[in-house]
């Protein structure tokens, strides 16, 4: 179904490429919401990816799966923006309220492993931004350390070292 | 928690997460603008040359004017504007209106089209002036879409949907998913993360009444309803399930009676022409007695005038 709609959308059929997005949206949305760890910037990263996946759509030869190739263009649209952002302002942007980062389904409280969840949602947002791209990357998109340096432009011994510093600061908040 | 709990804890997060709002009006929007093709250079030479000839015939964006604060001077499909503490901004949508953008506030232009001027509001607080025919001037927000039937309001709203839309003149339907408040001059709705909008009220309902209708304690808006309250009571009735919309009904139709033409029996099938013909009533009593405020007592249950 996938291949079918992909093939149609390289052709250049819009209709193609919007069912793909609806299929495709939420993980991609993810992605960028706990990357960013703000509510608004993941849509507009999600925006962006979806617009770049289709001006790049005839790159894509199927070597790979196409949620692999869309997911591989989000990280490389964040991180180009991350970077972007950052030689644009030189210096820290505060970190959203991380009770922002949790969409609307998540509005109740929430008790047991869902609860969890949330936390832990949260306590990621509020990461220092190198820290929480290479937990996302690594923990949560099982990415290895050389791609995401790779990707980040980040040493690997630099990514290993953020996802130590990662996993204390979340095992610090959660044990709170 | 150990290192353990917390990969576990990681790997049961959810692969996927629904936008709070459909992103694809603003993606589609930009389709296309960047894709390369081998005529590029040859339509953007034409391009440049028919902008010379027919200036400012037609616009790519809306201009921005800073009322405090500084920030670009456009807004073009698929940019932001965002304001901090300090800064507003009032935006000129097409020549049909003006949207102020409040400090700490954070906006989209989604489409611009002459049958769709649409824009999204992540968080923050807008003043809206459009005067024009309806339906053609939007505002999506996370719970929902602000549909302009020719007005003024106000909206504010946080990231996860919690906020209000004051209308000050015409009228508003708030769509969601699952409902739409029709919102007329001098009247309020609030929304909630998750759950759309609540049900409209008047700016002067009593507080019991808000707290009644927001807990959704149909006991006790029923007993505090006033002739004024009718807007709340009407989209009542298609809130409740089948066995209380009688005693909203009637209650409804003791306070403002029903129009000539709309039965009990239409009311309570939720028959669109009936609740429609009984909205037009409503609004319209509703409208004589806000325009004409401090000029004439208007008996809020025919609209007519007081003697």
């Amino acid at each position: 179904m996938t291949d079918e709609l992909v093939r149609r959308a390289q052709a250049g059929d819009q209709t193609a490429f919007r069912d793909l997005y609806h299929q495709l949206a939420g993980r991609v949305y993810a992605l960028c919401l706990r990357l960013t760890g703000d509510a608004g910037a993941a849509e507009e990263r999600t925006q962006d990816v979806f617009v770049r996946a289709w001006d790049k759509l005839r790159s894509f030869r199927g070597e790979s799966a196409f949620t692999s190739w869309l997911h591989r263009l989000a990280v490389n649209v964040v991180m180009n923006e991350q970077r972007t952002r950052f030689r644009r302002e030189q210096r820290v942007t505060p970190v959203a309220d991380p009770d922002t980062v949790v969409g609307a389904q998540h509005a109740a409280p929430l008790h047991g492993s869902a609860g969890l969840s949330i936390d832990l949602e949260r306590a990621i947002a509020a990461l220092p931004e190198g820290a929480r791209e290479v937990f996302v990357l690594y923990d949560i998109e099982g990415y290895s350390h050389a791609e995401i340096g790779e990707m980040t432009g980040i040493a690997e011994g630099t990514s290993k070292a953020q996802l130590f510093r990662a996993r204390h600061l979340l095992r610090e908040k959660l044990d709170r | 928690m150990n290192e353990r709990e917390l990969l576990e804890a990681a790997g049961r997060l959810p692969k996927s997460i629904e936008p709070p709002r459909d992103l694809w009006p603003g993606i589609e929007a930009r389709l296309g603008r960047g894709r390369s093709r081998r005529w590029y250079w040859v339509a953007l030479a034409a391009a440049a040359v028919i902008a010379l000839v027919v200036v400012n015939t037609k616009s790519d964006g809306w201009k921005v004017t800073w009322l405090a604060g500084a920030g670009p001077g456009t807004v073009r499909v698929g940019q932001w504007i965002e304001t901090d503490a300090s800064s507003r901004a009032l935006i000129a949508v097409g020549h049909i209106g003006q949207v102020e953008v409040r400090p700490r506030t954070r906006i989209q232009l989604v489409a611009l089209r002459a049958d769709n001027h649409r824009l999204a509001l992540a968080h923050g607080a807008i003043e809206a002036k459009v005067d024009t025919v309806p339906r053609i001037f939007f505002v999506e927000t996370p719970v929902g879409t602000a549909v302009d039937l020719g007005c003024a309001y106000t909206l504010e709203m946080d990231s996860l949907g919690n906020g209000l839309l004051h209308v000050t003149a015409g009228e508003v339907a708030f769509q969601s998913r699952d409902y739409e408040a029709r919102v007329p001059m001098g009247a309020i709705v609030l929304t909630h993360a998750g759950a759309g909008p609540g049900i409209p009220y008047v700016e002067d309902a009593p507080e019991t009444l808000r707290r009644a209708l927001d807990s959704l304690d149909v006991k006790r808006v029923l007993a505090v309803a006033r002739p004024d309250d009718a807007i709340s009571l009407w989209h009542l009735l298609r809130r409740v399930d089948q066995a209380q919309r009688g005693a909203v009904y009637d209650r409804l139709a003791s306070l403002v009676p029903p129009p000539a033409g709309v039965s009990r029996a239409a009311a309570l099938a939720l028959d669109s022409a009936a609740l429609d013909a009984y909205w037009t009533h409503i609004h319209r009593i509703l409208f004589r007695k806000v325009i004409l405020r401090g000029v004439r007592d208007i008996d809020p249950r025919t609209g007519t005038r007081v003697r």
